[in-house]
């Protein structure tokens, strides 16, 4: 029969806007067995990942003569400030781009910002192996600037990260309140009095929105230059004569890419193991309208890559030359394949298909291949670039060696992994994954309404 | 048997929905009419039959036929009157896939349109009943049923409130 | 964004067909005064072809000046048309639908004219037919494909078969509703034109299909398009600050900031001429200027970074040159007025909801933007050029001549004048999108409140 009813899709299940709230905060405050279980092997392979770090510092030492020696580290921890860092964005972007179906993808991006604590503890030792810019050229121009290049990027991921933080707690202080006096028990009494002061007044919805507004504005613009500086500061600038300006860009891109793919990856196992109640609000309709964002990112990627390997490559200049064999064509090609076929081709070839954009499967396998590629782009970056000794000089002359990971590495990179998942599953305890006030302001605005004789979603637009 | 084809025209869409849900209940399925309309409305809620369709066979072929035309054209251009620039390659793959990526673009948008003009069944030889009053805002619904039927739909039609009826043997 | 009111078909066909079937006065005084530049222009290169390029100011070292820069600022203008249509309808944003038809238009028109502009240049323009196209001669030779100079026309051809038949395919509906309006031999070639298009179920589902599906096709095209002429200066090893990476997605986001700019200016151009209040609201420009700002912050991140690693490799000629651009008369007061034509002044002018909703400022910024987006590639081109050689005794500078200007100022009156002509045969807005939009509308209630919608279908 066809009445109008409250759905965020036409053939989705009905929602009674009265039950978002318990339904998405049923459970908020427990920690189940298997949680508990999965957060204390997360916990075990993080301390092996810190003992085997402690034995690598121990062995050679954290200084930049010992830095050949942590590429696989440098590589890791650039897969997580790329992807962790990218995804609050992906929450920021699509709420200023007023998508009605990026509802169930804001809060998991959003939680990603606290992974950043991660981040900054791990780049302080690359930061400390970071050579003198003496006698090699960088994007600072000078070294006679005080602080440059170690003490800029590290207040600038610190900025980056207190930013991403910031966003959240203001994102997620109304969810909390609502999370909060949905439930009793300690810890909703515990927290009972940090959230008293949320009313939900129209000034403070207002005040919620700015911030929001802002916060994400400036997040955008922080992303986006220490994206830049990160990687011409940790790559291009530690191989002489490599001059590719549009290097900086192309791994931003690449970041976006790996957030939004951890984000639907997310937003796929809350919909699988989260609660039975909460699994209507991760519709189809929403991980279809991405992986379309998604199939644009993947051939973006595959643009800026050509862009930079063809004007490289026809120059036919001999450091150019040297480059391109170091990166992609003789050292480390079997990384550069991967990257290619994990990042490019897969989701291309998967996404062109619209039944399997239009599923919660496909996406989420796309997003699983562009997280391998995006860890494959790392290493053949920052392996080769830490990996190289000697970086005064004019050109790079030669192809250096590609160095393979040893068992401290593999121990560091599944430690550091482990790190970030158990972060943000500690983090899902503090806010709700699912943001309840984004989801009642979404329903106040979709009806599905019979119109002539079929039913159709009616997306109001309050703006 | 004959078949006729009537054409009732409306000026509102509810009411050719409405006519689209009494002709059901003549007994005819909604793959016997179709409506004639200025604008696209929502699939379905006029209640028009579902069509299938093929289309996109033809982008790939016409992926195909465009990266095989030039590759060919680069390759055996090249090959034939090989033009030796600082001792490069005469053939080498970067440019030619550029080229390559032209061609095949190409190819799948021409062949695209060429699908689409053909899903549509245009373009139309045969001369077809309509009503210039369309293009105005009135919607059609066109009707292909027997001669023993053509009493019922065309009542059928007018209760609904059609403001205008024409018809043409087939 | 629901600003407009319902209008009946039989008004949105009356008011999107004025073009067609009126004869306004100023119309056709504009015609008439875009006609004089446009014979001008014929005149110029007329003249240029019989004396030789001599009549120029293009020598020894500067090979490109005026012609080259046209070409390439009317590859970007052409960048508007899958820019605001394709992505837009990809995106379902319900404002583009006055904007698609007039941006599509525009690329086509914007196309043929940058295409003219290498023929021109060639200085004896028949001779491009060797070079070019591959068929056999007896001379031997065929074009280079290894040469980015061939990958040109291959891309561009693409590109303008593609808008040609993007636009086609869409009006399709729309000369069918002229042919109904229409009596004679006019009706006639309205018919043949709309292909016995009736307006069914299966026909508007597959207009839809062509909509999504050629736009997703076109997309790629038009990423590759600029940056296959931005490759036309970035493989050049022996220019300085020509050889970068960033070249090909800096040159793609600065024609989409050119070419919407040049959309923008041409709907508010289109409104005072058809009196298209109605649908041509404040509401659209708004939202096109919100896109411009979105626009030219990435515009301006890839001209920093294209900056900044010019410094970055800190190599003396490379150095010397940006100096020169950016320094050094005459090019620093062509640099000067580019940054604060495409970018100082428009885009904080755009930040205000006044602004943005004011068709006067729209206008006169975004004439602004294009004129500063005109000059960049002028002062990427040229001052590069001048300093191209080693020896310092074969340096030069360039100046244009009168014949150059006539030709560029032509170029532009001619864009307008086809865009103007096709307005006389079809509809700039498309009619049945509008139409659509009006289908669509629909309202919830939040409250005390009357929220407008849209009536989605998946």
């Amino acid at each position: 029969m066809l009445r109008e009813a409250i759905k965020l899709s036409v053939h989705g299940e009905e929602i009674d806007p009265k039950a978002v709230a318990s339904e998405i905060s049923k459970g908020f405050f427990d920690l189940g067995l298997v949680y508990k279980s999965t957060l204390w092997i997360l916990l075990i392979i993080f301390l092996i990942g810190v003992v085997a770090f402690t034995l690598k510092a121990l062995d050679g030492g954290i200084q930049p003569n010992e830095r050949y020696n942590w590429g696989y580290f440098s590589a890791i921890s650039a897969f997580v400030l790329m992807g962790a860092g990218s995804a609050p964005l992906v929450a920021t972007a699509l709420r200023l781009t007023k998508n009605h179906w990026r509802r169930p993808f804001s809060r998991i991006a959003e939680l990603y910002s606290l992974v950043g604590i991660l981040v900054v503890f791990l780049y302080i030792p690359l930061l400390i192996m970071l050579p003198p810019i003496e006698g090699r050229k960088t994007i600072w121009f000078t070294d006679q600037f005080p602080g440059v290049p170690v003490w800029w990027d590290f207040l600038g991921i610190l900025f980056l990260v207190i930013n991403g933080i910031a966003l959240l707690v203001i994102s997620g202080i109304p969810d909390l309140a609502q999370a909060v006096y949905q439930s009793n028990g300690k810890k909703s009494t515990f927290l009972k009095p940090m959230v008293r002061w949320w009313k939900g007044s129209q000034h403070q919805w207002n005040i919620h929105r700015l911030s929001l507004i802002s916060l994400g504005a400036t997040y955008f613009l922080l992303l986006i230059l220490m994206q830049s500086l990160i990687n011409v500061d940790f790559v291009m600038s530690l191989i002489p004569g490599w001059k590719d300006a549009i290097m900086p860009a192309h791994i931003a891109l690449t970041g976006i890419q790996t957030g939004i793919a951890l984000v639907v990856l997310t937003a796929f196992l809350t919909k699988t193991f989260g609660n039975q109640e909460t699994k209507k609000y991760f519709p189809m309709e929403s991980f279809w309208s991405i992986s379309k964002i998604m199939l644009a990112l993947s051939l973006l990627w595959a643009y800026f890559w050509f862009a930079a390997f063809m004007t490289l490559w026809y120059g036919r200049m001999p450091v150019e030359q040297t480059i391109l064999k170091t990166f992609m064509f003789e050292a480390y090609r079997w990384p550069f394949l991967l990257n290619v076929f994990f990042s490019f081709l897969l989701p291309f070839l998967l996404l062109i298909w619209n039944p399997v954009r239009k599923s919660i499967l496909g996406p989420t396998f796309v997003a699983v291949s562009v997280l391998f590629g995006a860890f494959f782009m790392t290493v053949r970056l920052y392996v080769p670039a830490f990996g190289l000794k000697d970086v005064v000089g004019h050109e790079l002359m030669f192809v250096p060696e590609a160095i393979g990971p040893d068992l401290l590495d593999a121990a560091i990179i599944f430690g550091v992994l482990s790190g970030v998942i158990l972060i943000y599953m500690l983090a899902a305890k503090i806010f709700p994954m699912i943001s309840i006030w984004e989801f009642k302001e979404g329903l106040l605005y979709q009806r599905v309404r019979p119109f002539m004789r079929g039913n159709f979603l009616v997306v109001g637009r309050p703006e | 048997m004959t078949k006729t084809t009537i054409l009732g025209l409306y000026t509102d869409a509810n009411y050719a929905a409405e006519a689209g849900e009494a002709l059901e209940r003549t007994g005819l399925s909604n793959k016997d009419f179709d409506f004639l309309t200025d604008t696209p409305y929502p699939e379905g809620a006029l209640g028009e039959r579902h069509s299938s369709h093929r289309l996109y066979i033809f982008p790939f072929i016409g992926a195909l036929i465009g990266l095989t035309t030039a590759l060919l054209l680069t390759t055996a251009t090249q090959v034939s009157y090989p033009l030796i620039t600082g001792g490069k390659p005469v053939l080498s793959i970067p440019p030619m896939a550029i080229i390559t990526y032209e061609g095949t673009m190409l190819g799948a948008i021409l062949f695209t349109v060429i699908g689409i003009i053909f899903e549509s069944r245009l373009p139309s030889m045969k001369k077809q009943i309509y009503d210039d009053r369309i293009t105005e805002g009135h919607i059609g619904v066109v009707v292909t049923c027997d001669e023993s039927k053509v009493n019922d739909v065309e009542q059928a039609l007018t209760q609904a409130g059609a403001i205008d009826i024409k018809k043409e043997n087939v | 964004m629901q600003e407009g009111r319902i209008l009946s078909a039989k008004r949105i066909n009356n008011d999107l067909l004025r073009g067609v079937f009126e004869n306004p006065l100023r119309y056709w005084l504009i015609i008439g005064f875009l006609a004089i530049f446009v014979l001008g222009a014929m005149g110029a290169a007329g003249y240029m072809i019989n004396r030789g390029l001599g009549v120029t100011g293009l020598n020894r070292p500067v090979y490109w000046g005026f012609f080259i820069t046209n070409f390439v600022f009317w590859i970007g203008i052409s960048h508007a048309g899958v820019m605001l249509s394709a992505i837009l309808r990809l995106s379902k944003a319900e404002w583009r639908r006055p904007a698609t038809r007039a941006a599509e238009v525009l690329t086509i028109f914007s196309l043929l004219t940058a295409v003219m502009m290498p023929l021109i240049h060639a200085g004896r323009p028949w001779r491009v037919i060797y070079w070019v196209f591959p068929y056999d001669f007896s001379r031997g030779i065929w074009p280079d494909v290894r040469s980015a100079l061939v990958w040109d026309p291959s891309a561009i051809n693409t590109y303008l078969t593609s808008s040609i038949l993007f636009v086609f395919v869409a009006l399709i509906p729309d000369i069918a509703v002229i042919r109904d309006r229409t009596t004679g031999i006019r009706r006639k070639i309205y018919g043949v034109l709309s292909l016995g298009w009736r307006g069914s179920t299966r026909q508007w589902k597959f207009q839809a299909i062509a909509g999504i599906l050629l736009s997703a096709l076109i997309l790629p095209v038009f990423v590759s398009v600029h940056s296959i002429v931005s490759w036309d200066f970035a493989m050049a090893i022996s220019v300085k600050s020509w050889h970068s990476t960033i070249f090909a997605p800096y040159f793609v986001i600065g024609a989409v900031l050119s070419g919407v700019s040049g959309v923008v200016t041409v709907m508010i151009f289109m409104r005072w001429i058809f009196g298209w209040e109605e649908y041509i609201r404040k509401e659209h420009i708004e939202s096109l200027a919100k896109l411009l700002v979105v626009i030219a912050l990435g515009w301006f991140y890839f001209f920093a970074m294209e900056l900044i690693f010019g410094i970055y490799g800190q190599e003396g000629d490379e150095l010397a040159t940006k100096h020169m651009q950016m320094f050094e008369p005459p090019w620093v007061w062509f640099f000067i007025t580019f940054i604060v034509c495409s970018f100082c002044i428009p885009v904080p002018m755009w930040l205000f909801s006044g602004v943005r909703r004011s068709m006067f400022w729209m206008v006169v910024t975004t004439i602004l933007v294009n004129i500063g987006m005109w000059l960049e590639r002028f002062i990427i081109i040229v001052p590069a050029l001048a300093r191209k050689q080693v020896f310092s005794g074969t340096w030069y500078t360039y100046a244009p001549s009168a014949v150059e200007i006539t030709i560029v100022a032509g170029t532009f009156a001619m864009v307008l004048l086809l865009f103007l002509l096709f307005a006389k045969l079809f509809p700039l807005i498309p009619i049945f999108d509008i139409k659509e939009g009006q289908v669509l509308r629909d309202e919830i209630q939040v409250g005390r409140r009357k929220v407008p919608a849209v009536i989605r279908e998946d």
